[in-house]
C-alpha cells in the first residue's frame, strides 16, 4: 500500500524551472508555438510530428492508386473497401489507446503503437492482391489511435485556458499529414522512377519514406519526452505520486458519462466528415470536372492542408468563448460552427461549376476542422479519471462516422458523389443536435444554465471516486483539476476569491 | 445567387454537351478502314518486359483505292478488353474519343504512306508498365489535323474474338523484400530494447 506522499515532487531531485507559467498542477498556462522547451512545448512537438507521419502513412497509397490499381489488377470494389477498411481500424484501436493512456501514460502507449504498426508500412512493399492490399491498409490504419494520445498527452500538459488550443493545433497539424501526403508520396514516387526503377517497383520503394519517418518520430518521444509535467507515469507511480488506478473502474466511469457518447457522435460528424472527404474528393474532382489526376491530387491536398490554421483556430476561438462564457460559450460555437459546415456540404454537393466548387470546399473545409478543435476544447472536461476514455471513445466515435457515411453515401453506385455529398451535409446537421442535450451541472449547458443546486466543480468530478478511494487519496489529481476548471464558469461567474490562472506556482 | 449560379452553369454544361454531340472525335464516327493483325493468338498469355507483340497494319484490300488519301499518321495502341475494363472505371470506353480511355498504351506511331501498297508491321517488347488484363490491339488513322478519322482492330465489333492476355511484372524484388522484413523487425525489436531499458533504469534509481 502506498503511503500518501505530500506535493513536493519527491522523484525530481533538480529544482522545477519552468519556462512558461503553470499551474497548480504545474500544467503550462501559456502556449508558446516556437519553444521547444520540456517538458510542454516539448511534448507538443513530439506528439503533433507522430501524429502526422500516422496520417501521412495511413493516407500514402491513395495518391498513388492509378499506379497500385494497375500493379495489383484491382477493381473499384477492393480500391472502396480498402478505403474503408484504413479508417475502421482506429475505431477500435482509439478506444483502447484511450485507456493505455489512463493506465501507462501518453508516451509508451503512442510509442508502443507507432513501433507495432511501423511493420504494415514498410510490408506494404511486399503486396501483391487486392487483399493483402486491404490488410496493410487496415492495419496501417490503426496508428490514427496516436490522435488519443497526442490529445491526452495535451490534456495532460496545458491547462484549461489553452487546452483548447493545444488540442487544435496538435490535432490539426497532425491531420496536415492528410494532406501533405497527396502532394509527398507523388513526388517520392517520381524521384524513385526518375533514378530508372520501373513504375511498379518505384511505388514500392517510395512506401520506406513514411515507414522509416514513423519509426523516427516513435524513438524521439520514447527518448525525449515525458507523460507529465511532474515526470514519467511510471516513475511516479513506484514514487507513489500517481496512485494505479483500476481499469474496469477507469473503463466504467467512462462508458457511463453520457457526454462521452453524444461527442462521439458528433464528432464522427466533423471528424468522420473529413476523413471521407480525404478518400473521395480527389476522385470526385477527377470525374465530374473532368480534371487531371495531378490537378486533382492539388485539390484534394489543400483540403486537408487547410488543418494548418482551421482547427488551431477552432480550439482557439473555443478558448476565447469561454473566456467570456464559460463552457456554454464552448457549447454554443461548436453547435454553430458545425451545423454551418453542414450547409456547406450541401451546396458542395449542388454547386456546378469548377472554381465555385474549390471556394466553396475550402470554406467547408475550414469550419468542419474547426469544429473538430472546438470539440476537443470540451472533451478534457467531461471526465478527469477517465479522460483517456472520453478521448478515446469521442476519437473513435470520429472513424465510426467516416466508416458509416462511407458505406451508405459512398459504395458502389447507389448515389452519385455529388448527391452522396449533399446527403451527408443533411445527416451532419442531424447528428449535431445532440449537442444541445449536454449539460454540466456545474457550468450548464446550451439552454439552461448551471444547476440551481449549486453544484461545484469538485462535486462533479469527485463525483468519480467513491469514498473509500477518496480516503486513499487517490482523487487528489481531480482535486486540483477541478479547482483549474473554475475557468469554465465564465467571466460572469467568476467573481469569487478562488484563485485561477495563477501565473506563479504554488510549490510547495 | 446561388441558383443563379446553378442556373448559369447548367447551361453551359448544356452547350458543351451539345458541343461534343455534333462535335468531331467520335468513335462512331470513324470508318473501319484498315486491317490489324497481332502476333498473339486467341488467349495466349504475353509476360510484360519479356515477350514481344508483331503488329501487322494496311487498307483493307477490298475498299476502292483512295479512301486513305487523308491519312497521315498511324498510331498503333493496346487496348483493354471488356472484361478487364468491368468495375474499372478508370479505362471506361466513351464514344467522345478525348474522353475515351480504353486504349492507354501505344505501340508504335509511323507516318502512313497512301502510295506504298506494302503491308506495315512492327515488333513491340511489351514495356514494363503494362498492368496484368486482357488486351486487343487497334490502330487509328489521323489525318494532317491529327484527328482521327479511321481505326482497325484485331477483334471484332463486339470486342470478343482474339483477346490475349498480358501479365505484368510484379515490381518486387527480393532485396526490397529482405529489407522491409528486416526493417519490420527492427521496429518491433527497438520497442522491447527500449521497455529493457526503461525497467533497469528504474530499478537503477530504486
Amino acid at each position: 500500500m502506498e503511503v500518501e506522499v505530500p506535493a513536493v515532487a519527491e522523484g525530481s531531485n533538480e529544482t522545477q524551472k519552468w519556462s512558461v507559467a503553470v499551474d497548480s498542477e504545474n500544467k503550462a498556462t501559456e502556449f508558446r508555438l516556437m519553444s521547444i522547451a520540456k517538458p510542454h512545448m516539448r511534448a507538443f512537438h513530439l506528439s503533433w510530428i507522430s501524429f502526422f507521419s500516422c496520417f501521412v502513412s495511413s493516407f500514402a497509397a491513395p495518391p498513388l492508386l492509378p499506379i497500385i490499381r494497375d500493379n495489383l489488377n484491382l477493381t473499384a470494389t477492393d480500391i472502396g473497401n480498402a478505403g474503408v477498411a484504413s479508417v475502421s481500424g482506429a475505431v477500435f484501436a482509439r478506444v483502447a489507446m484511450g485507456t493505455a493512456c489512463d493506465l501507462v501514460g501518453p508516451r509508451l502507449a503512442s510509442a508502443s503503437l507507432i513501433l507495432l504498426t511501423a511493420p504494415a508500412v514498410y510490408c506494404t512493399s511486399l503486396i501483391n492482391s487486392a487483399t493483402s492490399y486491404l490488410l496493410v491498409r487496415f492495419f496501417t490504419g490503426f496508428s490514427l489511435a496516436t490522435f488519443v494520445s497526442t490529445q491526452f498527452w495535451m490534456s495532460s500538459m496545458f491547462s484549461a485556458p489553452v487546452v483548447g488550443r493545444a488540442n487544435g493545433f496538435s490535432g490539426g497539424w497532425g491531420n496536415l499529414g492528410g494532406g501533405a501526403t497527396q502532394l509527398i508520396m507523388p513526388l517520392v514516387f517520381s524521384l524513385v522512377r526518375d533514378i530508372g526503377a520501373a513504375q511498379f517497383t518505384a511505388w514500392r520503394i517510395a512506401f520506406f519514406v513514411p515507414a522509416f519517418f514513423q519509426m523516427l518520430t516513435a524513438f524521439s518521444i520514447l527518448i525525449f519526452g515525458q507523460d507529465t509535467p511532474d515526470g514519467n507515469f511510471q516513475r511516479l507511480k513506484k514514487s507513489g505520486q500517481k496512485p494505479k488506478d483500476e481499469f474496469s473502474k477507469v473503463l466504467f466511469h467512462g462508458v457511463t458519462n453520457y457526454r462521452g457518447w453524444i461527442l462521439a457522435l458528433t464528432y464522427g460528424y466533423c471528424f468522420g466528415v473529413e476523413l471521407t472527404i480525404d478518400n473521395i474528393i480527389a476522385e470526385y474532382f477527377y470525374d465530374r470536372f473532368n480534371l487531371k489526376l495531378h490537378t486533382a491530387g492539388i485539390i484534394a491536398a489543400s483540403f486537408g492542408l487547410a488543418n494548418l490554421f482551421s482547427r488551431p483556430g477552432g480550439g482557439f476561438i473555443s478558448d476565447a468563448v469561454s473566456k467570456r462564457f464559460g463552457m456554454r460559450g464552448r457549447l454554443w460555437a461548436l453547435w454553430l460552427c458545425q451545423t454551418f459546415a453542414g450547409v456547406l456540404c450541401i451546396i458542395l454537393g449542388l454547386v456546378g461549376s469548377l472554381s465555385v466548387s474549390v471556394v466553396v470546399m475550402i470554406i467547408f473545409s475550414v469550419f468542419v476542422q474547426a469544429a473538430c478543435g472546438m470539440t476537443f476544447g470540451i472533451v478534457p472536461f467531461v471526465s478527469r479519471r477517465s479522460l483517456g476514455v472520453i478521448s478515446g471513445m469521442t476519437g473513435g466515435g470520429g472513424n465510426v462516422g467516416a466508416v458509416v457515411t462511407q458505406l451508405i453515401f459512398f459504395k458502389g453506385s447507389k448515389f452519385s458523389k455529388e448527391r452522396g455529398i449533399t446527403l451527408m451535409g443533411v445527416m451532419i446537421i442531424i447528428c449535431t443536435l445532440p449537442i444541445c442535450l449536454i449539460y454540466f451541472p456545474q457550468w450548464g449547458g446550451m439552454f439552461f444554465g448551471p444547476s440551481s443546486k449549486k453544484v461545484t466543480e469538485e462535486d462533479y468530478y469527485l463525483g468519480e471516486w467513491n469514498s473509500k478511494e477518496q480516503e486513499k487519496g487517490s482523487h487528489h489529481a481531480s482535486l486540483k483539476f477541478a479547482d483549474n476548471s473554475v475557468s469554465e464558469r465564465g467571466r460572469k461567474h467568476n467573481t469569487s476569491t478562488r484563485p485561477n490562472d495563477e501565473p506563479t506556482p504554488t510549490y510547495v | 445567387m446561388a441558383s443563379r449560379l446553378v442556373v448559369v452553369a447548367s447551361l453551359l454544361v448544356l452547350c458543351c454537351l451539345a458541343g461534343i454531340c455534333y462535335g468531331k472525335g467520335h468513335f462512331s464516327s470513324l470508318k473501319k478502314t484498315l486491317d490489324v493483325t497481332a502476333s498473339p493468338k486467341k488467349g495466349q498469355v504475353l509476360k510484360a518486359g519479356i515477350d514481344k507483340i508483331t503488329v501487322t497494319w494496311g487498307l483493307n484490300k477490298t475498299l476502292p483505292a483512295g479512301t486513305d488519301s487523308a491519312y497521315q499518321t498511324v498510331k498503333v495502341k493496346l487496348c483493354y478488353a471488356p472484361i478487364s475494363q468491368k468495375d474499372r472505371a478508370w479505362r471506361k470506353t466513351e464514344d467522345d474519343l478525348s474522353r475515351d480511355k480504353t486504349c492507354q498504351h501505344k505501340i508504335v506511331a509511323k507516318p502512313y504512306d497512301a502510295s506504298n501498297k506494302t503491308v506495315n508491321h512492327f515488333e513491340w517488347v511489351i514495356e514494363r508498365d503494362v498492368p496484368t488484363a486482357t488486351y486487343f490491339v487497334r490502330a487509328y488513322a489521323f489525318d494532317s489535323n491529327d484527328a482521327e478519322v479511321a481505326y482497325g482492330q484485331t477483334t471484332d465489333a463486339k470486342k470478343t474474338t482474339t483477346l490475349f492476355e498480358i501479365q505484368a511484372i510484379s515490381g518486387r524484388h527480393a532485396s526490397l523484400d529482405i529489407c522491409s522484413i528486416c526493417f519490420s523487425v527492427f521496429s518491433v525489436m527497438s520497442l522491447f530494447v527500449f521497455f529493457y531499458i526503461e525497467k533497469r533504469k528504474g530499478k537503477v534509481s530504486k
